[in-house]
């Protein structure tokens, strides 16, 4: 399982690359910037959408479009599933992650609890930038309570 | 869609066939009564006819109850031009038939009136084989020409013709063989019962109509003929017309026609049943032909059915007003009828069958090339109806499918077509397809084989063709969406640039072609642009573009293109005004910024990952004034192989007014070249510099910065602060400038002025301020900055400021002088003297001690706006001797020092804005005279002390030095001398503060230095050194300050808190006397001490020793061999009170002859009373008595 | 073989653009973006259901005299349009269909470069020459 742990080191280490510069720059916001890392995960799911979905029949529909990301596309990425998708049909949807893999090697309760955001920055520009292409537009936030479980909460914005 | 067997039952002979396309027909027009409205004459306005064919058009359907009580719906159709040809088509089709005919025409006499009734009566032969009935409508003349108001025609007939004409116009009448219904009407009148008198038409239409249709039904459909389309006839010539299959096809036209009469005369049911029938019959005995007419009467039926409101687009009414008196009863179709039939005639076919009977009516139809135009009018008919049913793809084959017909058509009739293929493309929202139709329909109008080539035409559908690719003649909305099909675009561009052009509109044709270089330059190789560049040269040469809406005359507005490309801008930086004319804030009170916001997260725009476009800051953080001229430099290219000139460069403002000076460049192919654009903010306020304006290849632009390629990443504007006018001061003054380069002149540096001065020299200059502006100067302040200490600075540099605010403020165009005095402060005193090297700066400033710390070596950290510079830097460790001192003298040392004024005036002041520039002052001080060493004596009188000094003359020249007010004397160039200059002890009130604290037991190391200090400014104070250098008249004056003392000078230059006494034998002993002796002699000393301070000095220890002096540095104290002393040598006083005496004697003995010393010295332990914190130092003091006496022993 | 073959972005603007004469370029130009219409329209009616509209192909979208036009979306709404001509009998649906399938791993491989911006015309030799071999069946 090397490649995996490739990946998640690789990830540790961008996290912390972002962190560093941002000490650099300036310490005056009291919140990390942590858009780049953001923009990082935008970036990666708008490109690797078009080739995770090459062999997808054409989505049906939002909810159809939310299923896939739960289910093939959340194992292409994280080799498991989504645990929990709700939804209100009104455009937002919350993906729960009871095992996220990120947090997953970080802390198994409430520890580290400050510094989760900076884990779930990425992949949260990842789901922003897979719906972007797949042309939902939405913001995408996630909440952590308890280490490793994570809900992603999506908001589309309609037009 | 085609049939595959097409054409192989169609004749290839030239047939009569339809030649006359109808491609606006509806499938509801197989159930409506054809009529034709005609113009007749010319005196009838093309307008005043049109108005009239809408508003009979208006008049679609008609209810007319039979004789059953049902009531039929009868539609109809009003054409303005009916190819009789196409009326041979009548029994393929009935509604093909012209049935009725309205002709409209207007006469002001008789003559005219017998024109048009001939005319009329001409259509009527015309048409005669299927016209059922005619009417005329009449137009007399108006009521100035005519007979009085009641006799107006308006008011005329509802009775029949002849009772009209002779009843209202008796001038009038139509002629006698007219057999046709006038309607008389006034042209200008509402004509209120038109309506009443169509309906009339209309119901005399039906009658004669559903009476055939009766007669029609009647009839065996055995015995009944055959009917033909009009290209059939030759086939079936010689054919046995009795056989089975040709009874069968008699039969089955027949019903086939039948359905059609039921259909027109409004019975909808029985028609689609007689078309049933006639699909079955047909159908089995091949006849294709009239198959696919059967099954296009069924789906015509079938639809009307469904859809009855499917309406042919009403034009629209633009004399609504004129017509808002006219009924309009009945005119519409209630939509109640269209439920009615839906429940009641259950035999129609459902929605989905329609489109494909229609399908297998056109394949039938496209096996007969005669009848291409059949099978065209089904596909519209057809394609209308899926239209209907919102099945786009299905229409679009329909329509697909009409452009394979191989027609024999005019080239008016293709364009038609593709006018009309275009339009319903667009109405199943193919906008693409559509507007490819209308490019095509365009073509047409030009193509060379159209005899009437129309330009204006095909420029007007060529507008139209743009959105469907995604072209918008506003180009900043095409720099918007981006949405390139370039190629494509690009050729239709240059196609409605030749449209244009043709059309005769210079104007156009110039702006399409700015409008084709702006949008699509990035997608042009180098060769096109060169060659639309060169186009646009020659388009722009007929007329000039300019940057304004244009508006056609259709209403459409073309907005202004601008060449935002050539050239193309690399840059476009607003400058800063020269850094001595920038306006500063008076007061530089910091800024409140508000609390400090921050946003974390940052969400790219949209689903764009175009990271290279970054915002750039728009807002400028510089000034400009007022009336002053402001710059914003550009850095053109030419992307063109050819030179261009780009003439009339103007910047382009918002916010304040801006006054823009024109400037023209020629710019050499593909060279960055600068230009400078300037101009003068009017107003003050804020500035938007929005982009410039350029006029070349003819074309004047308007180049905005937020149109200008994404690429450039300029921002929309720019932003600059303009600040009311400011008063602006040139400055000179009396002395040579500097030319050489220093790094203390910066950028706000406007003149120098350099001075070369011997230490102690003075000098004057004159600083003369011009006031060069409109405004005066009603503030000035001036400065000095450098790095030197305020105390040398203000030596060095000085001007009377009070005298400088007198002088204000200066009137524009006046000019004040400003006296500035330099000095050539320096140390007059060799360092290498030693001093303590506790000597705090302030005492040891001047050029030879600047090399303070904090300025490393000779770099100096930018951010000193001011500095100091030593030339002779590398000599801090100056070695002692005259000898390096006299090589080092040529080298002088330099001040540089700003002067900096601010000043302000005007509007510019009450806002609080001034500006600032500075002077360069160089100031070369060469070294005049030094004091290598001193010394102090005592003098003769105890209140006085010599001060001995080895002066030096560092210049080469003879120097007069006079060094008291009456001594004088020469000394040559690079000659030193001693002198001795009597001074004034320094007096103890200079002192008593020192005592008091000594007194209060605050001693600490800093006594000595404050003792040294007071001391050796009482010299400084006191010898002043004037030299004159003979050979160049420079005069100056040295000065001793800093002047180190040791503890033993101190003593001397002190007045001693003890007055003395001193008597040997019982004489006193004056200074520099010997006292000369026998050995063996006993001398007796007496000493008697005054205590002169104001305080009582405690533990007094009063010693006398005797010391000989061997003048080669050793003193021997050890004289116990060689003399003897009686008495005490040391006594302890325990304490002396203020101005109390005390006493002491002793007597010695020399034993050998020689030179002996006396020291006298009282001690006052101060270590008894302070702490013993510093014992080195805190030693007690000791006073001696001066000068020692000496004896001479014989 | 296919005598030209189109990308065609989400905002229906070129994105690439090949054919296998150049200069027919402007003439199929005029095609492909006529053929627009009915993919548009097909992706509109097809979000309404039926079992075959789900497949990205969309299939033959347009018949015309000399030429066959084919068009496939991905679920990202680029569009793929290919033109055959009417005359070859040899390529088939399955064969267009797999035409179509292998654009879309070059289209998902291009995507995947990093100095690629989505949403930019595609200008790639490589890019080019691939597609060439598809349209020629040299793959």
């Amino acid at each position: 399982m090397a490649d995996e742990s490739l990946f998640d080191f690789l990830h540790n280490e961008i996290v912390n690359y972002i962190l560093d510069k941002d000490d650099n720059k300036s310490n005056e916001g009291k919140e990390e910037d942590l858009s780049i890392l953001e923009y990082i995960g935008f970036s990666t799911g708008y490109r690797i959408i078009e080739r995770l979905t090459k062999e997808m029949p054409r989505f049906k529909d939002e909810l159809d479009t939310m299923k896939f990301l739960c289910t093939d596309f959340w194992c292409a990425l994280y080799k498991k599933q989504i645990d929990n998708l709700r939804t209100n049909h009104h455009g937002i949807y919350v993906l729960q992650d009871n095992n996220f893999r990120f947090l997953m090697n970080l802390s198994n309760g409430k520890q580290y609890l400050e510094v989760a955001p900076r884990y779930v920055a990425f992949t949260c520009g990842i789901i922003r930038g897979c719906l972007a292409n797949l042309n939902i537009m939405c913001l995408v936030t996630a909440e952590v309570q308890n280490m490793p479980s994570c809900k992603f909460h999506i908001q589309v914005q309609r037009t | 869609m085609r049939s595959s067997v097409s054409y192989i039952l169609s004749s290839s002979t030239s047939e009569p066939n339809m030649s006359h396309p109808d491609y606006e027909q509806y499938s509801h027009d197989h159930a409506s009564l054809l009529v034709l409205v005609k113009h007749i004459g010319t005196q009838l306005k093309p307008k005043v006819f049109s108005k009239y064919f809408d508003r009979i058009s208006k008049l679609a359907s008609v209810r007319i109850t039979d004789s059953t009580g049902t009531v039929r719906n009868i539609l109809l159709r009003y054409v303005k031009e009916y190819p009789v040809e196409n009326n041979d088509w009548g029994d393929f089709q009935t509604h093909r038939r012209l049935l009725g005919l309205i002709s409209l025409g207007k006469y002001d006499s008789q003559q005219e009136l017998n024109e048009i009734c001939r005319v009329h009566e001409s259509f009527k032969v015309k048409y005669n084989t299927t016209l059922f009935d005619s009417r005329c409508i009449l137009f007399g003349p108006t009521k100035d020409s005519e007979s009085p108001s009641d006799e107006n025609p308006t008011s005329s007939s509802s009775g029949d013709s002849e009772n009209s004409s002779e009843n209202k116009i008796e001038k009038y009448t139509t002629p006698s063989n007219f057999k046709t219904r006038a309607l008389f009407y006034d042209v200008s009148s509402a004509c209120l019962d038109l309506e009443n008198q169509l309906n009339e038409f209309v119901n005399s239409l039906f009658w004669v109509l559903d009476s055939k249709r009766v007669e029609r039904s009647r009839e065996k459909l055995e015995r009944v003929s055959l009917l033909l389309a009009p290209f059939e006839k030759k086939d079936f010539v010689g054919l046995d017309m009795e056989s089975r299959n040709n009874k069968k096809r008699c039969t089955g036209r027949m019903t086939k026609h039948l359905g059609d009469l039921y259909l027109q005369t409004g019975l909808l049911a029985e028609s689609i049943t007689y078309y049933s029938q006639a699909v079955d019959i047909l159908k089995s005995i091949n006849d294709w032909l009239w198959l696919g007419a059967a099954y296009e009467g069924l789906c015509a039926a079938s639809a009307l059915v469904l859809y009855p409101d499917m309406q042919r687009n009403v034009p629209l009414q633009r004399n609504a007003s004129l017509q808002e008196g006219s009924p309009r009863k009945s005119s519409q179709t209630p939509p109640a009828i269209g439920l009615l039939n839906k429940k009641t005639i259950s035999n129609a076919l459902i929605p989905e069958e329609i489109s494909k009977k229609y399908r297998e009516a056109i394949i039938h139809y496209s096996k007969y090339q005669n009848a291409g135009i059949i099978e065209t009018e089904a596909s519209f008919k057809a394609a209308r109806i899926t239209v209907e049913q919102s099945h786009a793809l299905q229409a679009a084959s329909f329509l697909q499918n009409v452009v394979y017909i191989n027609l024999q058509l005019s080239e008016q009739e293709k364009i038609q077509r593709f006018e009309t293929l275009a339009d319903l493309y667009s109405q199943i929202g193919f906008c693409r397809k559509a507007a490819f139709c209308l490019r095509l329909a365009a073509t047409r109008y030009v193509s060379p084989q159209n005899p009437s080539p129309n330009w204006s035409r095909c420029y007007a559908l060529m507008l139209q063709s743009l959105s469907g690719h995604h072209l918008n003649l506003d180009p900043v909305e095409m720099r918007a969406a981006d949405q390139g099909w370039p190629a494509l675009q690009i050729q239709l561009i240059q196609e409605l640039v030749v449209a244009a052009r043709r059309t005769g509109h210079s104007a156009l044709a110039t702006r399409h072609m700015t409008f084709l270089l702006q949008t699509m330059w990035p997608h042009l190789n180098s060769t096109e642009q060169k060659e639309l560049a060169v186009q646009l040269q020659s388009l722009s040469a007929q007329c000039e573009g300019s940057p304004v809406p244009l508006v056609l005359d259709s209403g459409l507005v073309v907005p202004p293109a601008n060449l935002t490309d050539i050239p193309l801008c690399a840059a476009f930086t607003p400058k800063d005004l020269q850094s001595h004319l920038r306006p500063r804030r008076i007061e530089s009170n910091k800024q409140d910024t508000g609390p400090f916001l921050f946003t974390p997260i940052h969400f790219g725009g949209g689903g764009s990952l175009d990271r290279r476009s970054r915002k750039s800051i728009s807002k400028l953080d510089f000034l400009w004034v007022q009336n002053e001229m402001c710059e914003v430099q550009l850095k053109l290219v030419n992307p063109l192989p050819f030179e261009l000139k780009v003439s009339n460069m103007r910047l382009l403002t918002g916010g304040a007014v801006f006054e823009s000076l024109p400037e023209t460049i020629v710019l050499p192919p593909d060279v960055p070249t600068s230009l400078t654009l300037s101009g003068w903010a009017r107003e003050s306020g804020e500035l938007e510099l929005s982009g410039y304006s350029t006029h070349t290849l003819g074309v004047k632009s308007n180049c905005r910065l937020r149109h200008m390629p994404v690429s450039s990443n300029f921002p929309p504007y720019y932003k600059v602060q303009v600040v009311p006018t400011l008063p602006i001061l040139e400055v000179s003054t009396t002395f040579p400038t500097y030319v050489s380069f220093s790094n203390f002149q910066d950028e706000n540096t406007v003149t120098s002025a350099s001075v070369s001065l011997y230490h102690g020299e003075s000098i004057e200059c004159t600083l003369t301020l011009k006031n060069i502006s409109d405004v005066p100067v009603e503030m000035l302040d001036i400065e000095i900055n450098s790095i030197l200490e305020h105390s040398l600075q203000d030596q060095i540099f000085k001007w009377d400021n009070e005298e400088v605010q007198k002088l204000l403020p200066i009137p524009p165009g006046e000019s004040i002088g400003v006296t500035l005095l330099f000095h050539s402060a320096a140390n007059f005193l060799a360092p290498n003297v030693a001093v303590s090297p506790t000597i705090p700066q302030d005492m040891s400033s001047g050029p030879f001690s600047s090399m303070s710390p904090s300025i490393p070596g000779g770099s100096l950290p930018s951010r000193y706006n001011s500095s100091f510079r030593s030339t002779n830097s590398g000599q801090s460790s100056l070695a002692a001797g005259l000898t390096s001192l006299f090589q080092q003298q040529q080298l002088s040392t330099s001040v540089e020092a700003q002067l900096k004024l601010k000043y302000s005036g005007s509007e510019g002041l009450t806002s609080e804005y001034c500006r600032s520039c500075s002077v360069f002052l160089m100031l070369d001080m060469t070294p005049s005279l030094q004091v290598t060493n001193w010394d102090v004596l005592p003098a003769e009188t105890h209140s006085q002390f010599y001060l001995v000094l080895d002066i030096a003359n560092l210049t080469g020249q003879e120097m007069e030095l006079q060094y008291t007010p009456t001594k004088t004397m020469l000394i040559e160039g690079h000659e030193s001398c001693r002198v001795p200059i009597p001074v004034d002890r320094c007096p103890l009130s200079k002192l008593s503060g020192l005592y008091q604290e000594l007194n209060e037991g605050n001693v600490d190391a800093r006594n000595e230095i404050d003792v040294n200090k007071i001391c050796s400014e009482h010299i400084t104070d006191l010898v002043v050194l004037k030299w004159h250098l003979l050979g160049s008249d420079n005069r100056g004056v040295a000065s001793l300050k800093g002047i180190t003392l040791t503890s033993r000078m101190l003593d001397i230059v002190r007045m001693s808190p003890l007055d003395w006494e001193v008597k040997i034998n019982g004489d006193v002993v004056k200074a520099q006397e010997e006292v000369t002796c026998e050995a063996g002699d006993c001398l007796n000393l007496k000493m008697s001490i005054v205590n002169s301070l104001q305080k009582t000095l405690q533990q007094l220890t009063l010693s006398v020793q005797f010391y000989q002096d061997y003048e080669n540095g050793t003193l021997n104290y050890r004289m116990d061999t060689r003399l003897a002393t009686a008495g005490c040598t040391k006594k302890l006083f325990s304490s002396l009170e203020p101005q109390a005496a005390v006493d002491h004697e002793c007597n010695v003995i020399f034993f050998t002859p020689g030179y002996y010393k006396l020291d006298i010295q009282c001690c006052a332990p101060e270590c008894l009373t302070a702490p013993k914190i510093n014992p080195l130092i805190s030693q007690g003091h000791v006073w001696r008595f001066t000068p020692t006496v000496s004896f001479q022993v014989n | 073989m296919a005598v030209c073959a189109a990308i065609i972005g989400k905002d229906n603007s070129s994105k690439f653009f090949v054919t296998l004469n150049p200069d027919e370029e402007l003439h199929f130009q005029y095609k492909v973006l006529s053929s627009l219409d009915i993919i548009e329209d097909k992706l509109a009616t097809g979000t309404k259901g039926g079992a075959d509209t789900k497949e990205l192909y969309l299939g033959m979208l347009l018949s015309l005299e000399t030429y066959k036009i084919y068009g496939y979306v991905t679920n990202t709404k680029i569009k793929f349009v290919i033109v055959v001509d009417s005359t070859n009998v040899v390529l088939r649906d399955n064969e267009i269909r797999s035409m179509f399938r292998k654009i879309h791993s070059e289209f998902a491989d291009i995507v995947s470069n990093p100095f690629y911006i989505p949403g930019e015309p595609i200008i790639s030799k490589n890019f080019t020459t691939s597609m060439k071999n598809i349209m020629t069946g040299t793959v």
